[in-house]
């Protein structure tokens, strides 16, 4: 039997679950309340503190991992939901089409990180 | 308490003359003690000898009485009357099987799917050892959990997966695979991952869990078929990044 490629884009979808479970919370955390509550209520203050943040090069690179790898696990679970729908006699353009946007999603990420 | 008595809905076909399935009604004696398997074997002694199902142990050890009892696939030796009591039963066999007759359903798919795997100890050399092979308790933890399973097909009639992909090697097949592969004295993982690797097989799972809720002897075939899951990714990776290694 060959070896199935589905092992590469399992592996996306499994490193982007973690991912995703590791840091969104804290995320949320620190930019939904953290931030907010510790500014004062000043918004300029938000922005700029979370810019400082954000423009860190370390931390760009660590958002930039979390984004792309969530998007392929989100393409992944919408592309296994698709087909569990019934459209197994598209899988492939299914496919294409899912990650194909996570892909898209990802350059995106990419250029609004780097022009930050 | 003896003249209390339950109704059982149980689905009837004969391979002989029947175009259609049908269900039949039998008022049963209903006893507390008694689990839907004696109500059964009640129905064959008392009331209709021509009904055909499969049973052995009586005891959950044997896998053979598997069927859908009120749409749910149990082991009948396992569920009793008095959980649905006074509300009648409706008694199928095993869905995503093809049905030999009444409740007895063919599994010869299911025996080719588990011989596709080898779940048996393979060894590189010829001739075993004169002595037998030692393992530690924790080697025997690695994969006894996974060496539960009485092959008992509840897990495929719960996999959503099967109805869809019926060449999906399934959870069963995927796990005794795993527990071979686990096993210290085992060197057969290579051979395996031909057949484990491929789309049919630990690919086709998106992680339902329905076979691990359904499984009587808590053998959690979803578990182990993540774990072949990331066996296979680091196969994969190892032959596409090193393809003149070892497989």
């Amino acid at each position: 039997m060959k070896r199935s490629n589905e092992a590469f884009w399992w592996s996306l979808f499994s490193a982007g679950g973690v991912m995703a479970a590791l840091f969104m919370p804290a995320f949320i955390v620190l930019t939904g309340l953290v931030l907010p509550f510790t500014t004062g209520g000043d918004a300029d203050l938000d922005y700029e503190r979370a810019h400082q943040v954000v423009t860190w090069w370390p931390v760009r690179i660590v958002l930039f991992v979390v984004v792309f790898l969530s998007l392929f696990h989100c393409a992944h679970r919408i592309r296994h939901i698709l087909m569990d729908l019934g459209l197994r006699a598209v899988s492939t353009v299914v496919a294409a089409l899912c990650y194909s946007g996570a892909a898209a999603g990802t350059i995106a990420a990419l250029f609004v990180l780097g022009t930050l | 308490m003896a003249n209390r008595m339950i109704t059982l809905e149980v689905f009837r076909y004969s391979p002989e003359g029947d175009d259609e399935a049908t269900f039949q009604d039998y008022l049963v004696p209903y006893h507390e003690h008694w689990v839907v398997l004696d109500a059964l074997n009640w129905i064959k002694d008392h009331a209709d000898g021509t009904l055909s199902f499969r049973w052995s142990c009586r005891m959950g050890v044997c896998g053979s009485c598997g069927m859908m009892v009120n749409g749910e696939p149990k082991l009948t030796c396992a569920v009793f009357l008095k959980d649905y009591y006074p509300s009648p039963i409706r008694v199928e066999p095993l869905i995503n099987f093809p049905v030999e007759r009444d409740l007895v359903i063919s599994m010869d798919d299911f025996l080719a799917k588990l011989q596709a795997v080898k779940p048996w100890l393979i060894r590189e050399e010829e001739e075993p050892p004169a002595d037998e092979y030692l393992q530690t308790p924790s080697q025997l933890a690695q994969y006894q959990q996974f060496s539960m399973c009485i092959n008992c097909m509840l897990c495929y009639a719960a996999c959503p997966e099967i109805e869809g992909i019926p060449d999906f090697l399934g959870p069963a097949a995927i796990a005794l695979a795993h527990r071979y592969n686990l096993d210290s004295r085992d060197q057969g993982q290579s051979q395996r991952q031909e057949v484990l690797g491929g789309e049919e097989a630990v690919w086709g799972c998106t992680f339902v869990g329905e076979c691990t809720a359904v499984c009587p002897k808590n053998v959690d075939p979803a578990g182990a078929i993540q774990q072949a899951k990331v066996a296979s990714t680091k196969d994969w990776y190892r032959h596409v990044l090193l393809p003149w290694g070892k497989r």
